[in-house]
């Protein structure tokens, strides 16, 4: 299972919390500006989060000495060319 | 019809039939009125002779009638039909003309309330409700962003296909890997069972698709197996189940984390897709410096609040002299009145005594010095509070630029501090934005610039244009 340090939702829950501070006008001036250096590098964390993981499908199957092994599914279900992947009107 | 039958059997005109003609006649009577219906009863004495065609008895507690169903329907039929099982059957009446017997001719024979695998159903359901394997509170919830997906189905399914393509999709950047297993026929519920278990041994995935496309409910059937209900509760992956039928549930679906109704629902329930997830973060980014906006420029607004109020002491001096000059008119007068009274009692008992002319001097003069000092005091009094007043006035105007060049300091602070955030501050360390004057875009590519391309260079300073003379990878 693969994801590292703060989850995608926690992090997402603490922009949350961090705009709803600052929309509060609670804090000094201070506070605020230090929230929104927060809030800003919790938005790049979350967009490297999405960014993160390599596209593949793989096949599990088991060898017969009853070992897992894993072969390639790319070439029949998997990603498509990453130049396609922004084309709206992809053919499929 | 029965017009006719009552004309041919109309009393007096009586003839005399063959027994073949009688039993053509009730044949064509039954059949022509009594062609299509449904029937529902009971079965006994169920054979099926080499012929291949099915024989049974349907029976009600009063009444009993037999019934013959053709090879070829027969062998349609999706399940067994034994003695002591309730049937509805959809048929037309039939004479069997050599022995002048009433039957059921059935075409469509459907079990009646519950059946054989109702029973196991309902059985086994029942059994590991009892033991808790649907239980609400040991449901686990799907990752919201699963970067894994496992996916345990048939490999030349449409599902997979469907699956794989939804979830692509959905959130590009996925890893995905594929159980196959096939989904129905004998060993199909092992088969699942092992998939489930390889993918919890493997342990990469963050949650598990096990499913199907639709299918009649015996296609359906290894989702209903112990086997494959036990692999999913020891699964130690949220499983979503994805058997493809809307209506019916499946055990498999009462044990699973989620159940879905079809596998392409399945998929969308799986991730969340890319799309929304950048939508999210643009409007919470637009939200947060929206926010930081309106708190600075409060902080602005109370800045020059401050500001404006720091000629406000002035106000309350001018005032406060006005008040003291008054104030001064008004001794000055009371004293006016004291020493115009002092003078008429002296006047008066002047007349009134007639004292002598020194003593009366005298005491003018006593008068006079005395409202000398009180002028005096109260102009030594005068300059006193004007002096304080002015003390106050100018600490006052100190103390409050004071404040607000506190603040100024600290908001051109902060400021600085959200300047460093701007991209203009990578500028000033020497780097420089180029842009192509074709398309107005910023380069980033050296492909995409031609030779002879105009570029305009955005530095700290000033901007220059620029010709490209040669392009290198």
């Amino acid at each position: 299972m693969a994801s590292k340090g703060k989850k995608f939702e926690e992090e997402v829950r603490d922009l949350e919390a961090i705009v709803s501070q600052i929309d509060s006008g609670e804090l000094s001036l201070e506070e605020s500006i230090s929230a929104f250096e927060r809030g800003v590098a919790l938005i790049k964390s979350l967009n490297q989060k999405l960014d993160e993981v390599e596209r593949k499908v793989e096949l599990l199957t088991r060898s017969a000495e009853g070992r897992l092994q894993t072969s390639s599914l790319d070439a029949e279900l998997g990603p498509r060319d990453r130049s396609d992947v922004d084309q709206d009107d992809e053919p499929f | 019809m029965d017009e006719q039958l009552t004309m041919r059997f109309r009393p007096g005109s009586i003839r005399t039939l063959s027994v073949t003609q009688l039993v053509r006649l009730i044949s064509e009577t039954l059949e022509e009125n009594l062609d299509g219906f449904w029937v529902a009863g009971e079965v006994s004495n169920t054979r099926v002779p080499p012929s291949g065609h099915l024989y049974f008895t349907l029976k009600d507690d009063r009444s009993s009638i037999s019934v013959v169903m053709f090879r070829s329907d027969y062998q349609r039929l999706r399940f067994q039909v034994r003695d002591g099982i309730a049937l509805t059957v959809r048929g037309r009446a039939n004479l069997f003309e050599a022995r002048g017997s009433l039957q059921v001719i059935a075409d469509e024979i459907e079990p009646r309330g519950v059946g054989a695998l109702q029973i196991a159903f309902e059985q086994l359901k029942a059994r590991l409700a009892a033991e808790g394997l649907f239980d609400r509170e040991r449901k686990r919830a799907i990752p919201f962003l699963p970067r894994t997906v496992g996916i345990v189905t048939a490999r030349r399914g449409a599902g997979l296909r469907d699956i794989v393509r939804i979830l692509l999709d959905r959130l590009p950047n996925l890893h995905l890997i594929v159980r196959a297993a096939r989904v129905q026929g004998d060993g199909a519920a092992f088969e699942i069972a092992e998939a489930i278990a390889d993918l919890n041994e493997d342990a990469r995935a963050d949650v598990i698709i096990v499913g199907r496309g639709g299918g009649s409910l015996e296609d359906l059937w290894a989702f209903n197996e112990e086997i494959v209900a036990r692999a999913i509760f020891r699964s130690a992956i949220p499983v979503i189940s994805a058997v493809g039928h809307e209506i019916d549930y499946t055990i498999a679906d009462f044990v699973a984390d989620v159940r879905a109704p079809t596998p392409t629902a399945a998929a969308q329930m799986a991730v969340p897709s890319i799309a929304d997830l950048r939508e999210q973060l643009i409007a919470m980014q637009a939200a947060l410096i929206n926010g930081i906006d309106r708190e600075l420029s409060g902080w602005r607004e109370t800045v020059d609040d401050l500001s404006s109020r720091v000629r406000h002491p002035g106000v309350i001096a001018a005032r406060a002299r006005q008040e003291v000059s008054e104030l001064g008119d008004m001794l000055h007068a009371a004293l006016r009145r004291r020493t115009a009274d002092a003078r008429r009692s002296v006047r008066e008992l002047t007349a009134c005594l007639r004292p002598p002319l020194a003593q009366v001097r005298d005491l003018r003069h006593q008068i006079d010095r005395m409202a000398l000092t009180l002028a005096h005091d109260l102009s030594n009094r005068l300059v006193e509070s004007r002096t304080a007043l002015a003390g106050l006035e100018s600490g006052l105007r100190g103390r409050a630029a004071a404040a607000v060049a506190a603040r100024r300091h600290r908001l051109a602070e902060m400021a600085g501090r959200l300047d460093s955030l701007s991209p203009l501050r990578v500028l000033e360390r020497g780097y420089a934005v180029v842009r192509n004057e074709r398309d107005a875009r910023v380069v980033v590519d050296s492909s995409s610039v031609e030779v002879g391309d105009e570029l305009q260079i955005r530095l700290m300073k000033g901007k220059l244009r620029a010709r490209t003379i040669a392009r290198e990878a």
